[in-house]
């Protein structure tokens, strides 16, 4: 077994093993805490399936600004997250990310191996790629943010209306 | 492979729309909050986007698609395709938006109103790219701009708990029902390495992968189209919803959805041989019966209009697979019309049930007794929604339901059963529809009651001549309190209903062509 | 490079994970959270299979890891709204309701 095998199997049973405890916690921000563990990971696995860029894509978008977004949507709806319990638990979680940022230090030190069997990419053959043929996604994605933009800044502004009234009240 | 960029003009459906929702940002920031204004220029925009679907389809279609110029789409490798079956659905979809957001002039200025419009304009957008997706990425993705825009829509109320809690239910089943969607997806490229619809069909493939693949995806679109294994959300969701964005997600959304699950079947049908095709038609039949008999059994209990009206439309989406059920293009062609038909007939309800409620009229069926007398114009043009979505002759609603039962009956084998349970659905339904006409008609016996819509139409259209001066003084104040915009909406939907219902000719002969077109070529 | 079945095998364990956690759990994040795994299961299968790709084509080789790249995208998009929904929600109830109100009946 070579050393991207030993390191998929390390990620993949950290991944697994993060998920299940993730929709079992107890806390909601123990969840958070694991899911972000099951993102560094999956991003882990795309830089050894050879496509650096989705994986910093992934560590950038989904165990940076998504566990950020959710994590502030629990702020919003508890008021006391950091219950002692809670912090415990992200000593615990942290210790396992801990973990796996070791594991990109040492997947970024061991050599690559070529490829047997699978296929590798350029990141620019990626992009011209995505731009040129296959433009459509990403202007069907432009208008997918695009209405969520409209949505989401509306659903989340304080009506003005509504402020005043509160006021006259 | 080389994308050349189209000729512009296949697009310029999707650029007014555009140009619509910078005007109403531009009109936001200046901090215009009339519908009226708001409003109008939305509907122009629609109804000229209407109308350039309307001249796409005279000038080129409806032929085979060796004979479309190539510039428009490259060629079948491109993402976006133009068939006449896909601008009929740009039609149907626009007509969908343009019926909403004419109507909602009538609504309260709020500071909202700029929201609304840009999201409706949004959402027709996507809606006009799954029409023209020959890629399943593409069609996924337009799936979700339509997606995400009606999610707002649905909360937009946002001082009302209830329509935010559908938002978020709405929003959860959704999102769940893409990612099951793009989980289908990954199958699919994985057996076929493209996600070009009409790859699948000639292509090699593992077999199974792909069977996997096409049964998520269509899994994740039966969400969408309310199928009935995946209909548990939809009535909580139009419930919850304000009256024209529950018309809009019954028309417009969930159309968008059974479009996709056709387009996904006949690229599917095509790859699976004859004996597995035949168990595909049996699940098929079975799930459209299956939904169709639910909706109805559990349409006949409820109390209130809105929830009476989602599970018909649940029991609706149930006659409408049939059109891939049925493995012919006349019975797809029956479903289109089905789907014109109940786009009118469903938005149209569901906006009257929006001015019942303008006019102080409760959310409970029974709270409509006596709306007959009371208010003639938009009774008498419910009666005809309710006759037409019964499928009572001379309504645009028989003649799909026609269609689509002929289509079963001709077709070889045990289709017919199809038909004949079918036909004990628009029974079953007879009895709900019934029941509230009844009730609206009621108490005064000096009237015949609501038995022909068309004759109703006439007379309350036509009263100025007649000599009942009180009754055109009535249909004033009417018009005065539902709101000249929505009055105009549900009067007209009413009238196009019979119109289509006495003269099917045009429409039945462009959904013939244009299935048949998309029944060879697979989009 | 990793064998195609494990990479499968990983993918398929996430996709049930998160059915399991949309099937047993009612809160409106922790559903939100098993959406994002199914989700990831399937930008996962999209990059193994442009590794291993079947088409002959390398700009259709390539799509798969295009396809991920979007689907990225599109998932943050929809934890952006679904996070205003639930500020929407906070603002015209208290907090301790938006909890309850959380607890969906799918």
């Amino acid at each position: 077994m070579n050393v991207d095998g030993v390191l998929f199997a390390l990620l993949a049973g950290a991944g697994l093993l993060t998920a299940i405890a993730a929709l079992l916690a107890r806390e909601i921000v123990h969840t958070i805490m694991w899911i972000a563990i099951l993102f560094v990971s999956l991003g882990l696995v795309y830089f050894l399936l050879e496509a650096p860029f989705l994986g910093v894509l992934q560590l950038a978008v989904y165990a940076g600004a998504v566990t950020i977004l959710l994590l502030f949507a629990i702020m919003v709806v508890k008021k006391r997250i950091f219950s002692k319990e809670a912090v415990t638990g992200i000593g615990v979680s942290s210790v396992a990310l801990a973990v796996a940022l070791a594991t990109l230090f040492t997947l970024n030190a061991s050599s690559v191996t070529p490829p047997n069997g699978g296929r590798v990419y350029d990141t620019t053959l990626l992009s011209v790629s995505l731009f040129a043929s296959y433009g459509a996604w990403v202007l069907a994605l432009g208008f997918v943010v695009l209405s969520a933009l409209v949505g989401a800044v509306y659903l989340a502004r304080e009506s003005r209306g509504r402020r005043i009234r509160a006021e006259g009240e | 492979m080389s994308y050349t960029i189209p000729t512009i003009s296949p697009y310029t459906p999707e650029i007014s729309l555009l140009v619509a929702v910078v005007l109403i940002f531009l009109l936001d920031v200046a901090g215009v909050k009339s519908r009226i204004l708001l409003g109008g220029a939305t509907s122009l925009f629609l109804l000229l986007a209407f109308l350039e679907v309307l001249a796409d389809l005279g000038t080129w279609p409806l032929q085979g698609l060796s004979t479309l110029p190539s510039g428009y789409l490259g060629t079948l490798q491109g993402p976006v395709i133009f068939t006449s079956f896909g601008l009929i659905f740009q039609g149907i979809f626009l007509a969908v938006a343009l019926i909403v957001g004419f109507a909602s002039i009538s609504d309260p200025d709020e500071e909202g109103a700029p929201t609304f419009y840009a999201l409706l304009t949004l959402a027709a957008i996507g809606m006009l790219f799954v029409a023209v997706s020959a890629d399943l990425i593409l069609l996924l993705l337009s799936i979700e701009i339509t997606g995400i825009a009606t999610y707002a829509l649905v909360g937009y109320t946002r001082r009302d708990r209830r329509a935010l809690e559908a938002a978020m239910k709405f929003y959860i089943i959704g999102a769940l029902s893409t990612a099951i969607s793009f989980f289908g997806a990954s199958l699919l490229y994985g057996a076929y390495g493209t996600t070009q619809l009409s790859a699948f069909s000639t292509l090699p493939a593992n077999h199974e992968l792909a069977l996997m693949g096409f049964g998520m995806v269509a899994a994740g679109l039966a969400f969408k189209a309310t199928l009935v294994p995946f209909h548990m959300w939809a009535v909580d969701v139009y419930d919850g919803a304000g009256p024209n964005v529950a018309g809009f997600l019954s028309g417009g959304s969930k159309k968008m959805g059974l479009f996709a699950l056709f387009v996904v079947f006949v690229a599917a049908v095509r790859v699976f041989g004859a004996a597995e095709g035949y168990v595909l038609f049996l699940a098929l039949g079975s799930l459209a019966v299956i939904t169709m008999t639910l909706g109805n059994v559990l349409a006949l209990e409820q109390k209130t209009m809105k929830r009476m009206l989602a599970y018909s439309s649940i029991a609706q989406a149930g006659y409408m697979l049939l059109g891939v059920a049925i493995d012919t293009p006349a019975a797809l062609a029956g479903a289109t019309l089905q789907i014109t038909a109940d786009v009118l007939m469903k938005t149209g309800a569901f906006v009257v049930v929006g001015a019942a409620a303008s006019l102080g009229i409760g959310p409970l069926i029974t709270d409509y007794k006596g709306l007959g007398h009371s208010r003639p114009g938009i009774s008498a043009s419910f009666a005809i929604m309710l006759l037409s979505l019964a499928g009572m002759p001379l309504t645009l609603g028989f003649v799909g339901k026609f269609y689509l039962f002929f289509a079963a009956v001709e077709a070889p084998g045990y289709f017919i059963l199809l038909a004949i349970a079918g036909l004990l659905n628009s029974a079953i339904s007879v009895f709900y529809y019934a029941r509230i006409l009844r009730l609206m008609y009621m108490p005064d016996d000096s009237k015949a009651p609501a038995s022909d819509g068309h004759s109703l139409t006439h007379s309350t259209l036509g009263s100025a001549t007649g000599p009942a001066t009180p009754r055109w003084a009535s249909l004033r104040s009417e018009i005065t309190a539902v709101g000249t915009a929505r009055w105009i909406t549900i009067v007209s939907v009413a009238v196009l209903l019979v119109l289509f219902g006495i003269y099917p000719t045009t429409l039945v002969g462009a959904m013939n062509s244009a299935a048949q077109q998309f029944w060879t070529i697979g989009f | 490079m990793i064998p195609l079945d494990e990479l499968l095998v990983f993918s398929g364990l996430l996709f049930s994970i998160g059915i399991f956690g949309v099937l047993t759990r009612r809160n409106f994040i922790m559903l939100l959270i098993s959406v994002e795994i199914i989700m990831n299961s399937a930008i996962l299968n999209f990059v193994t299979f442009s590794a291993y790709s079947p088409s002959s084509s390398v700009a259709q080789a390539v799509s798969g890891q295009g396809i991920a790249v979007v689907l990225i995208g599109l998932a943050a998009t929809e934890v952006a709204l679904g996070l205003a929904i639930v500020l929407a929600l906070n603002r015209i109830i208290g907090s301790v309701d938006v909890a309850k109100a959380m607890e969906l009946r799918l």
